[in-house]
């Protein structure tokens, strides 16, 4: 195994260039792409995430390693081939039926995309037609869905009933996250987990699909 | 000798200097004019244009100054609210400051049993009777987000609650133009018809922009209803420092009232010298727990700047918070955010301050709070008074008279000291200062269970001016109509 110690470094300090030149020079090395995904970024990812749930770094750090580690993993893509794993989880997330706002919903698919999962974002708006049609299209693992207002809530439920009218529920897990949302609520509508935060929603995503 | 007469000087806290608030406002104008913002409203964004805006992307719409400066002049600098009865309760202008609580929680400090619940419509008549009852609060908010009612009607039915249980102005949520009519509805039974209303208005409406530059449908629904029907409203989007809006204060704000402006020029466009109160709510996005944070120090720092802002330039009196924290508990973290808020708040001499009562940033809702921030509005109201100076107060008479008076002579038994010291001294009732041994004796409790114990009497005991059957039955009718 390759000693990753400075391009841990880079990814910790967010030092994007930095980063990205060390997986470069690893790469050049003729280290497996593997090895410096595993062992390089997510490792180091995995001890950003603990820094950070412990309160000991801000979010615009913590975001900021998980953009180094993107762009890290930009250029390990072509080393790998169809089929290797090389994402968590796939996660389709929503802000639900007639509610606007996104900025917690892009928080939590940032927070997630920079501990290893793949996001796919509708935006907001969506109808729960919109989810289903998605759901069968992209095949994510978990759909995450949010709301900030207690009048756009009900949409929640409505999507999961949609989900299972058309016989997809089971095939995926539902997170549900916002303001006005409590645990006690996603139970009443049969969501799979709630989150009440952005670090929640990574710590539960990985609890959903049994993976560290 | 005859003294000369003394103005009280009020203290009075200022932030910005002229220059800061003028480039402030000038980055605000420059954002409308060069960046934008998304008008989702036809009729709002027919408006727009007609006033001279430029419209991209269907629905992205680049506003000038001239526009914005004319809303600016025709808005009213002093907005009166009435309560319920037709008495002038607040004259929103100046530095006149008011306090009351705040909307929305998800849930409340259970008041028997001090633990942390969902509400539900009861609590919305408990704060409501609280807010009646205390000498310092001047309106009412829901203070919850109640889960026993149909969630499609929710604030018609909160409004209803509001009115059966306060006589004082309420600041109301809605929805969009529907529940806004309903509400509006009940309203003039309350004042016995429309014309009374738009005359003596009590109430006033809280809707809210998305930060950043984005204007919903639903949300100029309501402005434009409330400019028609003349109800005063704010529009305050969460422009906060790092989440809505960037981390900096001074772009925030810029941000803010940008969006604020926007709302302004909509609204006088559909109802020309309608009342508005301005200002956004910046506060921060707190960079390690992403709250939005109601204790944070920021928060009263960028609203003293808006004041500033409002003596500087706009002229209209504006929105604020004060008495809320992020603890989750009432302990000395949220007695020191809410005095912080609170007394900041009064010193800027902002208007309409409203989230007394709030802990867990604005989550969770507490009687306690509302009761103990009370007294810290008093204790606040005291200091920001002043010092008279005159005769009377500078005592020169008493004094003579107990230093000359011999053996025996103090001023505790003094004529003067009777006179005056009801007026003199600020008189705490919640905040002790017994002896150590009598605190003991009488239980050695703290503010958080005297605070308790207040509100349980206060919600028993208090009783308000009661609405006649006949408007109580036409409010039932209204709430239960589809």
């Amino acid at each position: 195994m390759s000693d990753f110690k400075a391009l841990s470094e880079a990814i910790s300090k967010g030092d994007i260039n930095t980063a990205v030149s060390e997986t470069r020079q690893a790469l050049d090395a003729g280290t497996s792409a593997q090895d410096i995904l595993d062992n390089g970024l997510i490792a180091t990812m995995n001890e950003v995430g603990d820094r950070f749930s412990s309160g000991l770094i801000f979010v615009p750090q913590m975001l900021r390693s998980a953009k180094a580690m993107q762009e890290c993993t930009k250029l390990l893509k072509p080393y790998f081939q169809e089929g290797d794993v090389v994402s968590k989880g796939k996660v389709l997330m929503g802000t639900v039926r007639g509610d606007l706002h996104d900025i917690g919903k892009n928080l939590v698919s940032m927070m997630m995309e920079g501990a290893g999962f793949t996001i796919v974002d509708l935006g907001v708006d969506v109808p729960p037609e919109h989810f289903v049609e998605k759901t069968k299209e992209v095949k994510p693992d978990i759909v995450g869905m949010s709301a900030l207002l207690s009048t756009t809530m009900p949409a929640m439920a409505d999507t999961v009933d949609a989900l299972q009218a058309a016989g997809i529920r089971k095939k995926v897990k539902i997170m549900i996250g916002g303001a006005p949302v409590t645990e006690k609520y996603a139970q009443k509508i049969g969501a799979d987990s709630y989150a009440s935060d952005a670090g929640s929603a990574v710590t539960r995503a990985k609890e959903l699909l049994g993976i560290s | 000798m005859k003294r000369s007469e003394t103005t009280t000087f009020q203290p009075r806290m200022k932030v910005l200097n002229a220059e800061q608030a003028w480039a402030i406002h000038r980055a605000a104008l420059e954002i409308l004019e060069k960046t934008g913002f998304k008008m989702e409203h036809p009729g709002a964004l027919r408006m727009l244009v007609d006033a001279g805006a430029k419209v991209t992307d269907s629905d992205w719409v680049k506003l000038p100054v001239h526009a914005v400066e004319e809303a600016m002049k025709s808005a009213p600098r002093q907005i009166d609210l009435y309560d319920q009865h037709g008495n002038l309760a607040m004259v929103l202008a100046n530095g006149n400051s008011y306090y009351g609580t705040g909307s929305d929680a998800t849930f409340t400090l259970d008041l028997e049993t001090g633990q942390r619940r969902r509400t539900v419509l009861k609590d919305v008549a408990n704060f409501a009777r609280l807010v009646d009852a205390l000498e310092n609060m001047s309106f009412a908010m829901s203070m919850a987000n109640p889960e026993d009612v149909p969630v499609e009607d929710i604030y018609v039915y909160v409004f209803a609650e509001m009115v059966r249980n306060t006589s004082k102005p309420i600041v109301f949520i809605a929805d969009r133009g529907k529940d806004i009519a309903r509400i509006y509805e009940i309203a003039c039974h309350v004042a016995s018809g429309e014309e009374k209303l738009q005359q003596k208005p009590f109430l006033l409406n809280y809707s809210e922009a998305i930060s950043p530059l984005r204007f919903p449908q639903n949300v100029m629904e309501k402005l434009i209803f409330c400019a028609e029907h003349r109800i005063p409203i704010c529009l305050p989007s969460g422009s906060n420092a790092g989440g809505g809006a960037p981390v900096t204060l001074a772009g925030a704000l810029a941000m803010g009232i940008a969006e604020n402006l926007v709302g302004l020029t909509v609204h006088q466009l559909a109802g020309k010298g309608a009342p508005f109160l301005f200002g956004p709510n910046v506060s921060v996005l707190d960079m390690k727990s992403t709250i939005v944070s109601y204790g944070c120090p920021e928060w009263s720092l960028t609203q003293a700047a808006l004041a500033d802002m409002r003596d500087e330039i706009y002229g209209l009196p504006i929105w604020a918070f004060a008495g809320a924290s992020d603890a989750k508990a009432l302990d000395a973290q949220a007695g020191a955010e809410a005095m912080f808020s609170i007394i900041t708040g009064m010193l800027s001499g902002a208007n309409l301050i409203h989230d007394v009562g709030f802990l867990e940033y604005g989550n969770t809702s507490s009687l306690e709070m509302v009761t103990m921030a009370d007294e810290l509005v008093a204790m606040s109201r005291f200091f920001t008074r002043g010092i008279p100076v005159d005769e009377a107060t500078l005592a020169v008479e008493a004094i003579r008279r107990v230093a000359t008076g011999g053996p025996g002579s103090i001023f505790l038994m003094d004529d003067h000291t009777f006179e005056h010291f009801m007026e003199a001294q600020f008189l705490p009732r919640l905040l002790d200062r017994s002896r150590y041994d009598s605190w003991k004796q009488a239980g050695a409790t703290d503010l958080y269970q005297r605070c308790n114990a207040e509100a349980r009497r206060i919600i028993s005991g208090h009783k308000g001016a009661a609405k006649s059957a006949e408007v109580l039955d036409r409010i039932e009718e209204i709430v239960r109509a589809k």
